[in-house]
């Protein structure tokens, strides 16, 4: 197991930013790959995985060194308690980091998420590209929850349980966006995508409202728990959007972030939507976006630049650090999950 | 995209290759003499194996702790410099890589240094494996390096807790899970084929695991299986070469050994397990770590033979699989059906189109014997240069923009350049026939690089555009007849050597440019001494009856110079004197040397009288000499 003199403990962080910033409420993460010259093989000469933004605005890195982790779960009932996304599986950790175990065996590669349930934190939820995986053992096993699932087109990009009800989740799969109630004991597909559909979230204000990137079909809206889904029409189809943001301090604000596109906001609930890119790098090519459910403060990741943040929504942007990486999530993690 | 097609410390060592002595590197080619006696044999494969390992140990600096795993094992199989191994293990195990091309390069030292190595430097290696989370990676031979590298550490270090190990898992679980995917491995390619089939460096990456389970595993099934893998790799590779030099489809190949068909880490497993061409510069990189452990192992007669010793031309069908797509297939793994048919002066190699892999594949060749390799460009062919997103979703789990401007910075540099001459595409569909081969291309407009591709070698002669509409040429004793179907401009072009920097010269190679979506391309291969002269070949092949046209689907009727007549129609099946071909009959192996039923995992070699049965479902190997 993995032990870095070099590597910060999460609880070390958590106590530090805590103190430092007594108003906040939720920890952020950040996962991403700062990668100068590795290929598989060679020796690591940057820090690469999770980071955490600490209240003096640094992003402090800790945990395991390791490239090509994309995404991150916390156990809501004990922040020590996470789950990596990693091309070498799942990896778990019950100590904050510091060890880490691959949960998965080789038949399992390259998931590309991981959620817990928040209403049922031993269950967790892995999007892998051949399908999708449910731990109901706290990371201890990881059968396969296909049922319903079509034998080609599984691939899954993101996985997110629905925070009002235990076992029901939402998977965006290559075919479609897939919905399960029982705990992933049967998928049904309640939206036919032509490409793969790369993102889907919960609004933090309205459990029935959730929202969806695709890489064809534009961004996609459910106003029923995700029964049904319609286009914005406001928002262009030809490119992908990579990821959606909800703005917890405000139900009116949502934010879109892919690579032609950059940054697409809205503040009227998605009746408009607008541009944001100026003051990011030319061409912007922005990997993902996040908001502060604190603050409403906008992240953007530019590929391989830095991450970039406003406080005015997008108007204006500042760097505001992890320069040179590549960043696959933003996590925010509410502060009472100890 | 994590797969680099070398590893950093491979290039430094082809670097200090240039510096020092490397015997047969320097030396004539070898002469085509088939050795017959086996004392022979076995003194000249000693021979070699020694050169590499010899070489490599003397390119440690006088004085200086060594940074290269690969002369430390050089060291250590010549029982010499135990303490400065040591030493210098100790302080590269400070800041350990990551992943595969790490990980047995580890384990080499770690199993000769067993006996050698002090107690501090054995721990320091250990340490590694504990505090560094090694990449497993995302390809065949990532996983076949990484589980074979991660088993053999397991056995060494066995009952050992789970926080001892980068995993997490205890020593039982990651030797279970490692030997569970290694026979799975094995089962996928003893049955529907191997996916990275025939490639050109990443041959390497799958005998030398094979050769270290041979070598050291603990678990005599294992043992015996690294064993039987090894030799069919070796069988597969004989069977695939002309004189030595890998030919025809590659799954993954580069830049360089796409047209210098012999600069290829292929051509030091030909050199070193059959003697019968030069190794690439410094063995290769990474052929110190297949030599550290050859003399445990005797190459069969019946694989040196049929690698060495041929007499009739013959034509090997074999059946692999394409990379694992993750979406935009209906299939997870497609078949590949591969064909040689392969003479005294030349050989024709294809697959029937499509990608078997997102960026390196090599679809199909005509390749000339030449006296001396080294330099030469004997190989033609042409191609669709994809370039495309979508394509690399398919098999990478990744968003879909960057990855063109990504994998074009690790050691694909050509991947979206509209010139290139390596990959595949879904818009070309080939169908070979002995030595013709018809290549159709529809490509879609809207397409990145809408155009195809065909090389022109510096090395060949005689290139003559003839009024026809055929260009003539010769390579090496071998006349070429190329048909494009469509108008071109035929030009010179600064070639892309590196796959790595992307850096380009002007080789003297000239490129077949056709920018036409609807396109084809038809090649008539011939030995010279078939004809009285160049002219008579021309003439020959101006008399064949040809029909051809391009919309509203490439279509071509044409009858070879063997006598068949081809009915080619683009995403139809080929059909021979009046008979459509059926593929889903191919076997894994059918040919006068390597036979194996699809499913079989048994596969019969046979040379002459002699034969050898591998047969994966009893783990036996089985030798006769057959009766006439």
């Amino acid at each position: 197991m993995i032990r870095s003199k070099i590597l910060l403990s999460l609880l070390g962080l958590l106590a530090g930013s805590a103190a430092a910033a007594p108003a906040s409420r939720h920890d952020m993460f950040v996962v991403a790959s700062i990668n100068n010259g590795f290929v598989v093989g060679s020796k690591m000469v940057t820090l690469s995985g999770l980071f955490q933004r600490g209240a003096d605005n640094s992003y402090g890195h800790f945990g395991l060194n390791f490239p090509f982790i994309v995404s991150l779960a916390v156990d809501p009932r004990d922040a020590k308690v996470l789950y990596a996304a990693s091309i070498n599986g799942v990896l778990c950790s019950t100590d904050g980091g510091q060890n880490w175990r691959i949960g998965t065996s080789w038949d399992m590669t390259e998931p590309k998420d991981v959620c817990v349930d928040p209403n049922a934190p031993d269950h967790i939820y892995l999007a892998l590209p051949d399908g999708i995986a449910v731990s109901t053992d706290r990371g201890a096993t990881w059968p396969r929850r296909e049922n319903g699932l079509p034998e080609r087109g599984k691939y899954t990009q993101a996985v997110r349980v629905d925070r009002t009800r235990a076992g029901r989740a939402l998977a965006a799969c290559e075919s479609g966006i897939y919905l399960t109630e029982d705990t992933a004991g049967s998928w049904r597909r309640v939206f036919a995508a032509a490409a793969t559909v790369t993102d889907v979230r919960q609004s933090p204000h309205d459990s029935k409202l959730w929202l969806a990137t695709t890489q064809s079909d534009g961004v996609l809206a459910s106003r029923d728990g995700g029964l049904t889904w319609k286009k914005f029409a406001g928002l262009p189809t030809a490119e992908a959007h990579y990821n959606v943001a909800f703005d917890a301090t405000n139900p009116r604000r949502f934010a879109i972030g892919g690579w032609t596109y950059g940054v697409l906001v809205t503040e009227d609930g998605g009746e408009t939507w607008i541009e944001r890119n100026t003051g990011l790098p030319e061409g912007h090519c922005v990997f993902r976006v996040g908001i502060d459910p604190d603050n409403g403060r906008l992240f953007a990741a530019v590929y391989k630049d830095a991450v970039f943040a406003s406080d005015d929504f997008g108007r204006t942007w500042r760097k505001d650090g992890l320069e040179g990486s590549l960043v696959y999530n933003f996590h925010f993690v509410p502060k009472s999950a100890k | 995209m994590k797969a680099p097609t070398l590893f950093l410390s491979a290039l430094t060592v082809l670097a200090a290759a240039q510096l020092t002595a490397q015997p047969s590197f320097t030396a004539p080619a070898p002469a085509s003499v088939v050795l017959k006696q086996a004392d022979q044999r076995r003194a000249a494969y000693e021979a070699r194996v020694d050169e590499v390992v010899t070489w490599r140990a003397s390119l440690a600096k006088p004085g200086e702790l060594l940074t290269d795993m690969g002369i430390i094992a050089a060291k250590l199989v010549r029982r010499e410099d135990a303490d400065l191994c040591s030493r210098s293990v100790i302080e590269l195990m400070k800041d350990p890589g990551t992943g595969p091309f790490w990980m047995f390069p580890a384990v080499s030292v770690a199993y000769l240094g067993r006996d050698q190595l002090s107690p501090e430097a054995k721990k320091s290696i250990r340490d590694a494996w504990r505090k560094v989370m090694q990449v497993r990676g995302d390809t065949e031979n990532h996983w076949a390096m990484y589980y074979t590298s991660l088993y053999l550490m397991s056995e060494l270090y066995p009952n050992e807790p789970a926080d001892s190990w980068y995993s997490g898992k205890n020593s039982a679980e990651n030797l279970a899970e490692s030997r569970e995917y290694l026979i799975h491995w094995m089962d996928l390619a003893t049955t529907v084929g191997q996916g990275e089939f025939n490639p050109t460096h990443y041959i390497g990456e799958y005998a030398i695991p094979m050769m270290f389970l041979a070598a050291w595993a603990q678990d005599p099934e294992m043992r015996i299986r690294g064993q039987m893998k090894l030799d069919w790799l070796l069988a597969d590779l004989a069977e695939n070469t002309l004189n030595g030099v890998l030919h025809g489809a590659n799954a993954r190949t580069d830049d360089t050994s796409v047209i210098e068909r012999w600069n290829a880490l292929a051509s030091f497993f030909s050199w070193i397990a059959f003697g019968n061409t030069p190794p690439p510069a410094g063995y290769g990189g990474w052929g110190i770590y297949f030599a550290i452990a050859a003399k445990g192992y005797d190459v069969p007669e019946v694989i040196y033979r049929i690698a060495t010793d041929r007499g009739d031309d013959f034509l090997q069908r074999d059946l692999k699989r394409t990379r694992r797509r993750w979406r935009n297939s209906d299939v997870l793994m497609a078949p590949i059906y591969k064909q040689n048919y392969t003479r005294r002066g030349y050989a024709v190699g294809s697959y029937q189109g499509g990608m078997a892999d997102p960026i390196q594949t090599h679809v199909w060749d005509v390749t000339w014997a030449v006296p001396d390799p080294r330099g030469v460009h004997n190989t033609m062919f042409s191609m669709h240069p994809m370039s495309s997103g979508y394509d690399m979703q398919t098999y990478f789990t990744e968003l879909p923009d960057q990855m063109i401007k990504g994998v074009t910075k690790e050691g694909k540099a050509s991947y979206d350049s509209p010139d290139k001459f390596l990959g595949g595409s879904r818009f070309e569909q080939v169908f070979q026939d002995l030595d013709t081969v018809i290549a159709l291309y529809d490509i879609p407009a809207g397409t990145r690089f809408p155009h195809i591709n065909g090389f022109f070698s510096k090395d060949l002669v005689n290139l003559t555009v003839d009024p026809s509409g055929w260009i003539f040429a010769q390579g090496g004793n071998t006349y070429l007849a190329y048909r494009p179907l469509a108008d071109y401009e035929l030009k010179s072009i600064a070639r892309i050597k590196s796959s790595w920097t992307g850096e380009r010269s002007d080789t003297g190679d000239k490129i077949l440019y056709s920018p036409h979506l609807k396109n084809g391309t038809i090649v008539q291969a011939a030995a010279a001494g078939e004809f009285k002269d160049f002219a008579a070949f021309q003439a020959a092949i101006r008399a064949l009856s040809l029909e051809f046209k391009l919309a509203p689907v490439p279509t071509v009727k044409f009858t070879t110079l063997r006598g068949k007549t081809v009915v080619c129609t683009y995403g139809a099946a080929p059909v021979v004197n009046g008979q459509p071909v059926d593929y889903t009959k191919w076997k894994l192996f059918e040919g006068p040397y390597l036979n194996a039923e699809k499913g079989s995992r048994r596969l019969t070699l046979t040379h002459g009288h002699l034969e050898r049965v591998l047969d994966f479902n009893t783990l036996t190997i089985t030798d006769r000499v057959r009766a006439n």
